[in-house]
């Protein structure tokens, strides 16, 4: 029993745990060591290969001579806009969701790491749930998975629930999120309840869940230009995070969090009961944290100049707690803050990754960090400044600098738009990496 | 998973040291529940059947075990050493099999199934002995099981979604030690699987709170959700 478990126990106690690994469930096994494979979930685009949303995996063990290859690349069938992802805690099975055709995808990821199949397909979400709109999150719990929503059937805007099912993808129940006339139990604590969904993280040491709100359908299918040029459709941003009792997912406390709050990333020392978001539309760091029993939300940071629009999106902490690194979309950059006291968080370097830049991803030590550039379908951007367009990254980072290694173009390579990245390795199912490196074959 | 071997391979008692961080369960909950009843445990799915043998060298099955009572059923190997993992299962089901024993609203409906993954060394003399340890030899209420082959440990295993991967050194050799994701299953009367457990929420406190709960409520089928709006 000792080495899941460990880990599990290591995650929620241990004050020295290193952590995206970092930015996973606690409930799931992490990778500490070298990761074999990334997993990127990226948007089919008209004109670009096939068109369809796909699972791309890329081999990112640099000890094997497939290194930084596209080792497989499984197409769905059609676009869904393709957008996060995330695995069970046994983590055999990887959950992708397209917040267009509500459709989640479950690829089985154990089998042969290198090449993941698609075990089953959801496509009764929006019935089965009652109404909810756009899945996002794929978040893992024991046997479960609790699935964010970012919309609703009924008027295609914010208002929305969190869905959750089985391991087996069986649905189980929908929750809510709080909002004026239907708080179900929790407090208003400021001047917004809009029941706005986003990202969900959990606090198991303090039996909490938090939840960030975005903005619904009508906005994030629309054109990017047309809907910042509509005060009608900008005045439907989410601006709020919602603490939840996890055992019961009771909602408890709706704060006020202006301006979009988008991840959540909550530190993993034992006495650290905080979290992190940051808001697209202010470009603020916000800690989320509890004092006196009771849990409250403020300002810390400010992410480059508002006025510009940086547009923070991904954000990684590390396994320490000691920094967090925030990527800003409209203006490629990536900035890493010290945080080591949450409530000041100080900017100590910042580097330019592409055009444009949305997901970040770090492995468990901290040394290896990946970039992916796509946001939403009709939000990207279609041309260059001679900065890379759509792309997947790999960097070191030795402490000091980060330092570019590796670029695939996903556009040359005729992928897609590349989003969401999730890491796999042979180790984590008792295998051994083949003598022979698998090679790309092509679309499957 | 095994990376985690990889990363603590070298020192797995390591993960046992006092240095270490005991779980939650071994120590007063550091929060309130709400009251019992106040809150839902949707049912999870059909809890599987499968053939069993007791520490007492009798066949069975899980189903008949399960009798029409609420369980809690609990996945081990009584090697285990990792303070947080089986050690902490067994520690927690027995505060539970303790304050069910003293609770008469709940000393006739619930009882406790520990079921080893560990058949080659796990026979029905080394779980009674591990019963003794845990003060639950020969006790109906708390039941040690093995399985008769492994086809039908495998089967029970994925039933349940409680994958294994027993532990090898480089040159390929079994070391004795299993990994898994800890796992304890809380079952209802009618056999519908209505909470899991892993590390953070296997408490004692939690668990009763738990089965309080499915006991004043019994499960509603699953049904599609009404809309909220």
């Amino acid at each position: 029993m000792k080495k899941f478990i460990a880990l599990a126990a290591m995650a929620l106690l241990s004050p020295f745990t290193v952590a995206d690994e970092t930015c996973m469930s606690p409930y799931m096994a992490k990778i500490v060591g070298q990761e074999d494979f990334v997993y990127v979930w990226t948007l089919g685009v008209e004109g670009i290969g096939d068109e369809q949303d796909k699972l791309v995996t890329v081999a990112v063990n640099p000890n094997r001579d497939n290194y930084g290859e596209v080792v497989s690349s499984l197409s769905v069938g059609g676009r869904n806009e393709a957008h996060h992802s995330g695995f069970t805690d046994d983590r055999r099975y990887l959950w992708a969701s397209g917040l267009d055709t509500n459709k989640i995808f479950i690829f089985d990821v154990h089998s042969d790491p290198a090449k993941p199949s698609l075990h089953k397909t959801i496509d009764d979400f929006v019935a089965k749930s009652g109404g909810v709109v756009g899945p996002h999150t794929s978040y893992a719990m024991p046997g479960r998975m609790l699935i964010t929503g970012l919309s609703n059937e009924a008027d295609h805007g914010g208002r929305t629930g969190m869905v959750e099912y089985t391991n087996a993808g069986d649905y189980i129940k929908t929750y809510w999120m709080p909002r004026d006339g239907a708080l179900n139990g929790a407090v208003k604590s400021g001047k917004y309840a809009d029941g706005y969904g986003y990202d969900v993280r959990a606090l198991p040491r303090r039996n909490i869940m938090m939840t960030s709100s975005f903005t619904g359908w009508n906005n994030y299918m629309m054109n990017l230009g047309a809907m910042m040029s509509s005060p009608e459709a900008m005045a439907n941003f989410g601006n709020t995070v919602v603490v939840w009792d996890l055992h019961t997912k009771q909602p408890k406390k709706v704060l006020d969090v202006p301006g979009a709050p988008l991840e959540i990333r909550c530190a993993w020392g034992s006495q650290n009961n905080y979290c992190f978001t940051t808001t697209a539309l202010t470009s603020e760091i916000w800690l989320i944290y509890e004092a006196d029993n009771d849990w409250h939300a403020k300002k810390v940071a400010d992410i480059g100049d508002a006025s510009k629009i940086p547009l923070p999106v991904d954000i990684s902490i590390t396994a320490d707690d000691s920094k967090l690194w925030v990527n800003t979309w409209n203006d490629g950059m990536t900035r890493l803050f010290d945080i080591s006291d949450p409530n000041a968080p100080s900017l100590v370097s910042e580097y330019s990754i592409g055009e444009q830049v949305n997901m970040v991803s770090q492995s468990w030590d901290g040394q290896r960090l990946y970039y992916t550039s796509s946001l939403l379908a009709n939000w990207d951007k279609t041309e260059s400044t001679g900065k890379d367009l759509q792309y997947f990254k790999i960097y070191t980072y030795d402490g000091e600098v980060l330092e570019h290694q590796l670029t695939i173009d996903f556009l040359a390579e005729k992928l897609g738009y590349p989003h969401q990245m999730r890491f796999g390795a042979y180790s984590l199912y008792g295998q051994k990496a083949p003598q022979t490196p698998r090679k790309f074959a092509g679309l499957e | 998973m095994l990376m985690c071997i990889k990363a603590y391979g070298a020192a797995p008692h390591h993960m046992s040291a006092p240095a270490v961080p005991l779980a939650p369960g071994y120590g007063p909950l550091g929060y309130d529940l709400p009251p019992a009843g106040s809150y839902e445990r949707p049912p999870l799915g059909l809890a599987s059947d499968g053939p069993v043998i007791d520490s007492k060298g009798q066949s069975t099955s899980l189903h008949q075990l399960m009798d029409e009572r609420i369980t809690l059923l609990s996945f081990i190997y009584t090697s285990c050493s990792d303070v947080n993992g089986c050690p902490l299962a067994s520690f927690v089901l027995n505060r539970v099999f303790k304050r069910i024993a003293n609770d008469p609203r709940l000393v006739d409906k619930v009882q406790l199934l520990s079921l080893s993954f560990d058949r080659m060394n796990d026979t029905p003399a080394v779980l009674s002995n591990y019963a003794t340890r845990f003060e639950a030899k020969n006790q109906p209420n708390w039941r040690f099981l093995t399985t008769p082959s492994e086809p039908a440990l495998r089967k029970i295993l994925s039933d349940y979604n409680q994958f294994i991967i027993e532990d090898t050194n480089e040159q390929g050799e079994k070391i004795g030690s299993i990994s898994h994701l800890l796992r304890v299953y809380l079952i209802d009367s009618d056999r519908q699987i209505r909470e899991i457990y892993s590390v953070s929420f296997l408490h004692p406190d939690i668990l009763i709170q738990d089965i309080l709960t499915i006991d004043q409520n019994p499960q509603q089928p699953i049904a599609n959700a009404s809309s909220d709006f």
